[in-house]
């Protein structure tokens, strides 16, 4: 499932994202553990990104996290952005429902 | 808690024995056991996957998604309210109905799971054979037990293959998924050719019930209509005759590639007499007695359905005639949204769940608690999911229409768009969908709302337009009067157009008729074609029937002839 996302161009950065165990919610390896905000995610360089997800795969039970993975971001953006629809819209919320948009409250409620 | 003592058996579906119910009660405690160990850790996500796909819950981009079966199609008032409440209380206020006449929530905790599933099978619900390789969840007609040109009501017969198929033990590891609709028109409204098994029941010379029986078919990567198989299969024979393909595809259907595992692909690389052969063999080996369908169980099983009182006052056509002569939305309403009845003075109702710039199948809790109300009021308690991913009130009073219509205005379901451009069927897409290479939805948005309007529509007459986000077809595309496929290029979404695709009595794939194009492009590109239709159609002709005529040049010429 994973790997289809998993593209990687040489040279830009990527962000560490996973699954919640227990409501399936998208989040995202920030400096301070998982977010369901990718603003907070850790921008890491792609040199270094398969050492962090291995690391995050070793926590992954104890952190109640699935599927984790590395996601391409756009250079040069304010806060971090995927790269592809897919995961714009893992990070987004659907682009169909503007209710559904993931905010700062959405994820404070599901902490 | 069974409460069948007390209610009079529900029209239109099986009515669980308490065997059903002891058998769902322990489903749930084993699954709520499952979850529990999931959550401990003492089950790996490897480990609990295909437990929790057993119990139709998915993992998507966003959430759990809980696809909840509904056999055939048909539910009571009871069982709609408790969908409504599940939206509410443990969803995010939608539901979804699907095009396997199912809904299913996108938004579910793992840990509310159990509770669901025991909520649901308070109501004779569940979600088991909505996901894996096994026999899922059989689909039927949408006016079935109803409809003016049905010869046989298939619904008994569907019942009796989704006991058949519930958790066979030969058959819950099928080299893949397994799909059977089965029908008792003819007029196929269930897609029979385009699944693997279709069956369409029909009287016999002597009065019994036969089956024609086609096979192979499906979508998918490699779309195939299904064959006919059989032409005349007696009724006391239907389980064995199931059983026996089941066998040989289970024996020989390929488990090493999963785009070559459906009974499709098997059909075709044998041929069909080849495959007939060796279903022969397996039927003339297999012990028939055991498999025989007796009068007696058909009874049984027939018995624990209700039956509708379809006494209708004098004057209801009448009456309906009158109301829509006083009412111009009303008498486009009835002309889109209806289909003739087999009882006089009632009519069958199909609710479009496809408002203009809406997203096709999603509903509220408070519209799927107007459509119990509905059913509850003015159909015998009884509705049924389409494989349109609408909604069908299967027995209404002709006089009553009007009052309906009104009702169903007041929650927002009573857009006049059935069969029409803005009926379109839409999988749910990258939106939500894990496997999807594009989005569905906003396509699907931005054509409905284009030919918003409802004249437009008419005058452009009976056309399927439907749109999958992947080549997994679930938005049926290559059965679409225009199809449209999403594909990803190098994370960007591309849409493909196909032409020509029917899924009813004449079947056929539509055919790509050139590159992927980006989204807004691609409604363009459907605003062209049916320009095109419009300017080059005969008297009478659907899209469809001018596509046909004409092949595909001056079409294909509208989309991408440069000006
Ligand atoms: S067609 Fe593809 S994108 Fe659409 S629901 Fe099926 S698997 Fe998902």
């Amino acid at each position: 499932m994973d790997v289809r996302s998993n593209r990687r161009e040489q040279g830009g950065s990527s962000a560490i994202t996973a699954n919640r165990l227990l409501d399936g919610r998208t989040v995202w390896l920030g400096a301070h553990g998982w977010s369901e905000q990718i603003a907070e995610a850790r921008v890491i360089a792609n040199t270094d990104i398969e050492a962090a997800i291995e690391d995050a795969r070793a926590r992954a039970a104890a952190d109640s996290v699935m599927a984790i993975y590395g996601v391409q971001l756009l250079p040069d953006t304010a806060t971090p952005e995927p790269l592809t629809m897919r995961e714009r819209i893992r990070a987004f919320g659907p682009s169909v429902h503007p209710a559904f948009a993931i905010s700062p409250q959405e994820g404070q409620r599901h902490e | 808690m069974s409460d069948t003592a007390t209610r009079p058996l529900p029209v239109g579906h099986y009515t669980y024995d308490q065997v059903d119910h002891d058998f769902l009660r322990a489903r749930v405690e084993q699954f709520r056991d499952q979850v529990a160990r999931r959550i401990s850790g003492e089950l790996s996500e490897d480990e609990f996957k295909p437990l929790r796909l057993m119990n139709g819950l998915y993992h998507q981009l966003h959430a759990y998604m809980l696809r909840v079966a509904v056999p055939y199609g048909t539910m009571d008032a009871r069982q709609v309210r408790m969908l409504a409440h599940i939206a509410r209380t443990y969803d995010r206020d939608y539901g979804h109905f699907t095009t396997r006449q199912n809904i299913q929530f996108n938004w579910i905790r793992l840990e509310d799971t159990p509770e669901i599933l025991e909520q649901l099978a308070s109501v004779e619900m569940h979600a088991i054979q909505t996901s894996g390789n096994c026999i899922r969840n059989v689909t039927s007609d949408e006016f079935a037990g109803a409809a003016a040109d049905e010869l046989v009501d298939p619904r008994v017969h569907a019942e009796i293959l989704r006991q058949w198929s519930t958790l066979h033990p030969e058959f819950t590891f099928l080299p893949r998924k397994f799909k059977i609709a089965i029908s008792g028109s003819p007029h196929d409204r269930v897609a029979a050719r385009f699944h693997d098994i279709g069956v369409v029941a029909k009287p016999g010379p002597d009065g019994a019930v036969r089956f024609e029986v086609f096979v192979g078919g499906g979508m998918g990567r490699t779309p195939i209509v299904g064959v006919r198989i059989h032409d005349h299969l007696p009724e006391e024979d239907l389980l064995a005759y199931l059983e026996a393909i089941l066998r040989v595809y289970n024996a020989y259907g390929r488990r090493d590639n999963i785009y070559k595992a459906r009974i499709k692909i098997l059909v075709q690389a044998l041929g069909l007499d080849a495959f007939r052969e060796k279903v022969e063999a397996e039927f003339a080996a297999m012990d028939r007695a055991r498999y025989r369908l007796t009068p007696e169980t058909v009874a049984a099983i027939r018995a624990r359905f209700g039956t509708p009182d379809l006494i209708a006052p004098a004057d209801a056509p009448a009456k309906l005639a009158a109301d829509r002569a006083a009412n111009p939305h009303f008498d486009r309403w009835a002309r889109t949204n209806t289909h003739p009845h087999r009882a006089p003075g009632f009519i069958c109702v199909a609710v479009s769940v496809k408002p203009a710039g809406g997203i096709p199948g999603d509903a509220t809790s408070h519209q799927i608690d107007a459509l119990a109300d509905i059913a509850e009021r003015f159909s015998f308690d009884e509705l049924r999911v389409t494989h349109m991913q609408n909604i069908v009130f299967g027995h209404v009073r002709q006089d009553e229409l009007l009052a309906l219509w009104h009702a169903l205005g007041e929650a927002g379901l009573a857009t006049p768009n059935l069969g029409l451009i803005g009926d379109i069927i839409a999988c749910p897409g990258l939106d939500y969908c894990a496997l999807a290479n594009a989005r569905s939805i906003p396509i699907a948005q931005k054509i409905s709302a284009r030919f918003a309007d409802p004249t437009l529509q008419e005058q452009i007459g009976r056309i399927h337009v439907n749109i999958s986000g992947c080549i997994n077809a679930c938005g049926h595309h290559h059965a679409g009067h225009i199809g449209i496929l999403g594909v990803d290029k190098k994370g960007e979404e591309f849409f493909q157009i196909t032409l020509g695709g029917s899924a009813e009595d004449d079947a056929a794939i539509g055919q790509i008729i050139g590159p992927a194009l980006p989204e807004d492009a691609t409604v363009d590109a459907v605003a062209r074609l049916i320009e095109t239709y419009l300017t080059l159609r005969q008297e009478g002709e659907r899209f469809l029937d001018t596509y046909r005529r004409l092949g595909q040049a001056p079409f294909k010429d509208s989309v991408y002839a440069t000006a």
